[in-house]
């Protein structure tokens, strides 16, 4: 899947890249840094055209950078957005049945730390007693899943409940690692589910997923470099198929 | 407007830093596009700190291992450079009156502070006779050019006098395909050592544009980009491709084929030829290109492979690259340019001949190889081919004066970008550059410089332009600015291979050979076709091909040669007495004014391979077209009603070259031979004993 969907993404920015660019005046650039590059060689008994030829390659790679920096805008929101979410399906593995797992609840001050409780669904038990962290204002639960499924669990704290979507499941499955308070940006990026109220005694709910490792070509992989790697090189055959410069 | 663009391009940089910053470094990943953009520049930059710390960390242990082998370069030299700008034909008489109207102010300064004089030529003065003198410092005994093209002795065909370029060495036999197993294999003809190995050699570094007879390029401590007889992709001199919708089947007479546009709808389809398949299939390659015409707007889409353009009717497309592809993952890359003459009635496309691309060339036509990509990469594509201006085209009349100056100028501003790029890549050393433009304008262009020259007689006197006088100012021009980039201890030397005269009238000397009795046609033939057709060499005692040389059918030598060697000196003698002084009675005037002995004009241990006369034609006067290609017609003299129309292959005499310097020049009667040994004698170098030229005494 990772694969496929590195193939279709390099693609798509690909053909992004060839018209949101300057592809006439990236070709300039490009050629002028060759030969800028070849001068270097040709011209190495003169050490002046060396050194004058490697401050033409700083400044072509500038402008080169520069004629990359408008797809690049038009590319980057839409494709962190992408990334983003891919990261919520491929980033982690869902919970196992049998398997522990940490419920870590933030509290917004270390007075409110003592009235934090945790509230499981049937399906859930702890396997042990709470842990308070006072230097991080942070309670931390072990606990395990006995069955499948999307569980709610429950934060109670001074008359609140605060709830943290938790799956147990051996499918690919969408997750929220952790619920937030506030943080706009944060959330955007990380979290997947709503904002914790605000204001409240909570901060933060979070779980420790596990990190999913893809094996590929004889190889363990994180997902977001195993896409690095395969769209690169999707991005590098289509652009020499479309005849599109980069 | 630039401040507001500037305002918009930190607005973005924000915008994307601040939503870099927020994303995790996984997720900072921005493509693959920028992907690529960042790691080549980093890539770039990296390759680009090597390369420079290399050559910054062993500069020290070069110029210490050529201390330590005597290559102190510059201890006894005179100057620290030497600029040669090289226009070829560039006509000293010209020049003076130029100067003397004013038009020419640079040419000017130097004939007031330094040097003019005019520059004696080769035997005969031939630009690759005289370039390659002017590189060797010998006579053409020993370097062994004395035409474009020299015979076979065993076919009495002609070949390329310059180089050779054969298959390659070992080829592979698959059924209908011949496999070939290496590179072309490319030999120059011309011998001798161009003074810049010498210089290079010394560690003085040199850069060579464009001098001719430099194909195929030759190593030697420095940059060269060869210049004339570098061929087209054909392998030809230049072949150009005119496509049209005429029904006209006719085959041009020099250097081009006419190839036919079809109708498809609303498009129309045409290809452009290339070389033959190096498969071993009888064909030739080709690449097919569209043409979609918009009447209403005078213009037409091109479509070749994956380049479209729109040309208007009356332009040239930038130079295109096509690839002709032979299969089994082999292919030929060439460039090329389109003019779109016409589209309605008819659709009619000029194509140029196909260069071999500079960027990825299939021949080599530099040294090293990666100098003609450097310069493609910093300039873009440009004409590689040794002839590169059509003038066939314009010639046949395929293109009219305007196209082809047009390509002319386009070409010239190319060479110029690559002249002011040697000169600063060359700061102490040698810089030689020659420019063609002026050898084919003035070919092209002297009908308007006379009343009643028979190219122009449907001209009005007062509707000719004066194209000839503005490329001398253009020339001009370019000599100014490379005086405002040199300092005093430059030396300058403007120099031309030969001057130039009118060609108002066509001497067929195989025509006088015949009817003179020399030369005899098979029985009932009154005339031969190309290349001696029917000709009965039986009974033939001398033929001529090529521009100025007349061969003896020398028994020995020749196939079926029947003059014995003892009598050649008296056929010779014979020959010239009555060549000489030849009168072309429809005018009265001389049409030739010397005929030289090879015998007493070269010395050298090739020698044998010259002409043994040299014919120098009057002035108005040069070998005609047909006698060139080696046919025989019932009449000596006509008309040159061609568009070339001034030649400089005539009389040595009547055609001395140019020489200009910013420094004075104390030789009163300098020549082209002495060019080699002068800069040598400046640069501090010994002169090879053998050097026939004698170095010249400057005041610096």
């Amino acid at each position: 899947m990772v694969v496929l969907l590195s193939v279709i993404i390099g693609l798509l920015m690909v053909v992004i890249f060839r018209y949101t660019s300057d592809q006439t005046a990236i070709r300039l650039a490009k050629d002028h840094l060759k030969a800028h590059l070849l001068a270097v060689r040709l011209f190495q008994d003169q050490l002046p055209v060396v050194l004058n030829s490697y401050a033409r390659i700083i400044a072509g790679t500038g402008k080169y950078l520069r004629l990359a920096f408008k797809p690049l805008l038009f590319i980057i929101l839409p494709l962190t957005l992408v990334i983003v979410e891919l990261d919520r399906y491929l980033g982690a593995t869902p919970l196992q049945t049998g398997q522990a797992f940490l419920v870590t609840a933030h509290a917004a001050d270390a007075d409110s730390l003592n009235n934090l409780s945790l509230q499981l669904p049937p399906q859930m038990s702890t396997t042990a007693p709470p842990v308070h962290i006072p230097a991080d204002n942070e309670v931390v639960w072990r606990v395990v899943a006995a069955t499948d499924g999307n569980y709610d669990i429950g934060i109670a704290a001074a008359g609140q409940t605060f709830s943290k979507r938790t799956v147990v499941s051996s499918r690919l499955a969408r997750l929220s690692p952790v619920r937030l308070r506030g943080q706009f940006w944060k959330r955007i990026f990380i979290s997947a589910e709503p904002a914790l109220s605000d204001p409240g005694p909570v901060t933060s709910i979070a779980l420790n997923y596990p990190s999913r490792n893809i094996y590929f070509a004889w190889m363990e992989w994180n997902w977001i470099w195993l896409f690095f790697v395969l769209s690169l090189a999707a991005g590098f055959l289509f652009k020499t198929i479309l005849g599109i410069e980069i | 407007m630039k401040a507001r663009r500037t305002n918009q391009f930190l607005k973005a940089a924000a915008v994307l830093i601040f939503v870099t910053a927020l994303v995790s470094p996984a997720h900072a990943y921005a493509g693959p596009g920028a992907g690529f953009a960042v790691l080549s520049s980093f890539w770039t930059l990296f390759i680009a700190f090597l390369y420079s710390l290399y050559a910054f960390l062993t500069w020290p242990f070069r110029h210490l291992f050529r201390v330590l082998r005597h290559r102190n370069a510059y201890g006894k030299a005179q100057i620290k450079r030497a600029v040669i700008l090289g226009f070829d034909g560039m006509d000293p008489e010209l020049a003076d009156r130029f100067i003397n109207r004013g038009t020419l102010p640079n040419l000017a300064k130097l004939r007031r502070d330094g040097t003019f004089r005019k520059l004696r030529t080769t035997y005969p003065p031939i630009s690759p006779v005289a370039w390659s003198t002017f590189m060797t410092g010998v006579n053409p005994g020993k370097h062994n050019i004395y035409d474009f093209l020299a015979r076979d002795v065993n076919t009495y065909l002609p070949f390329l006098s310059s180089a050779e370029i054969r298959g390659p060495k070992r080829t592979l036999k698959l059924g209908k395909y011949t496999l070939p197993l290496g590179k072309p294999r490319i030999k120059g003809m011309r011998h001798g050592t161009p003074f810049w190995h010498w210089l290079g050699k010394a560690g003085i570094f040199c850069s060579v544009i464009r001098v001719p007879v430099t194909f195929p390029p030759e190593k030697f401590e420095g940059v060269l980009l060869s210049g004339m007889c570098v061929p087209d992709l054909k392998g030809s001199q230049g072949t150009f491709c005119f496509c049209t919708t005429r029904g006209d089947q006719s085959k041009f007479r020099e250097g081009g084929v006419r190839v036919p546009i079809e109708r498809n709808g609303t498009a129309y389809h045409s290809y452009i030829p290339g070389p033959d398949d190096p498969l071993g299939r009888p064909s030739e390659l080709r690449v097919h290109f569209e043409i979609r015409p918009d009447s209403t707007k005078q213009q037409a889409h091109i479509i070749v492979d994956s380049e479209k353009f729109t040309l208007n009717v009356g332009e040239y497309s930038p130079w295109i690259p096509v690839k002709f592809k032979v299969g089994l993952g082999l292919s030929a890359h060439g460039i090329c340019r389109f003019y779109l003459k016409e589209i309605s009635p008819e659709v009619e496309v000029y194509v140029t001949p196909v260069n071999i691309d500079p960027a990825k060339p299939d021949l080599p036509i530099s040294h090293p190889v990666t100098y003609s990509v450097y310069l493609s990469k910093l300039f873009g594509p440009y004409a590689t081919l040794g002839l590169a201006e059509d003038t066939w085209a314009l010639n046949e009349q395929v293109l009219d004066d305007d196209a082809f100056l047009a390509q002319c100028y386009a070409n010239h501003n190319d060479r110029e970008r690559m002249l002011f790029d040697a000169l600063e890549k060359t700061q102490q050393g040698l810089c030689a550059c020659v420019f063609d433009t002026t050898d084919r304008v003035q070919h092209m262009f002297w009908r308007y410089l006379e009343d009643d020259h028979p190219a122009a007689r449907n001209v009005p006197k007062d509707q000719r332009p004066r194209v000839i006088e503005d490329l001398y100012s253009r020339m001009d021009a370019l000599i100014g600015r490379v005086m405002n980039q040199i300092d005093d201890h430059t030396l300058l030397l403007v120099v031309s291979d030969h001057g130039f005269k009118s060609f108002a009238r066509c001497v067929n000397v195989n025509a006088w050979l015949h009817q003179n009795g020399y030369l005899a046609l098979k029985a009932n033939k009154t005339e031969s076709g190309d290349w001696f057709e029917d000709v009965d060499w039986s009974r033939t005692r001398a033929y001529t091909m090529g521009l100025n040389g007349v061969y003896l059918n020398l028994k020995g030598r020749e196939r079926e040669g029947i003059v014995f060697p003892e009598e050649s000196r008296a056929v010779k003698e014979e020959l010239r007495s009555k060549l000489d002084g030849l009168t072309d009675s429809a005018t009265g005037r001389t049409a030739i004014t010397g005929v030289f002995d090879c015998d007493a004009t070269y010395t050298g241990p090739y020698a044998d391979n010259a002409p043994d006369l040299i014919i120098g034609y009057g002035n108005g006067y040069r070998a005609s077209w047909d006698s060139v290609l080696g046919k025989v017609t019932t009449q000596i003299f006509e008309d040159n009603v061609k568009a070339w129309s001034g030649d400089h292959c005539v009389d040595p005499r009547l055609v001395p070259g140019v020489l200009f310097s910013n420094h004075k020049i104390g030789e009163e009667k300098p020549a082209i031979v002495d060019v080699a040994p002068t800069i040598l004698k400046l640069f501090g170098l010994a002169i090879p004993s053998y050097i026939d030229g004698k170095p010249w005494t400057l005041a610096i």
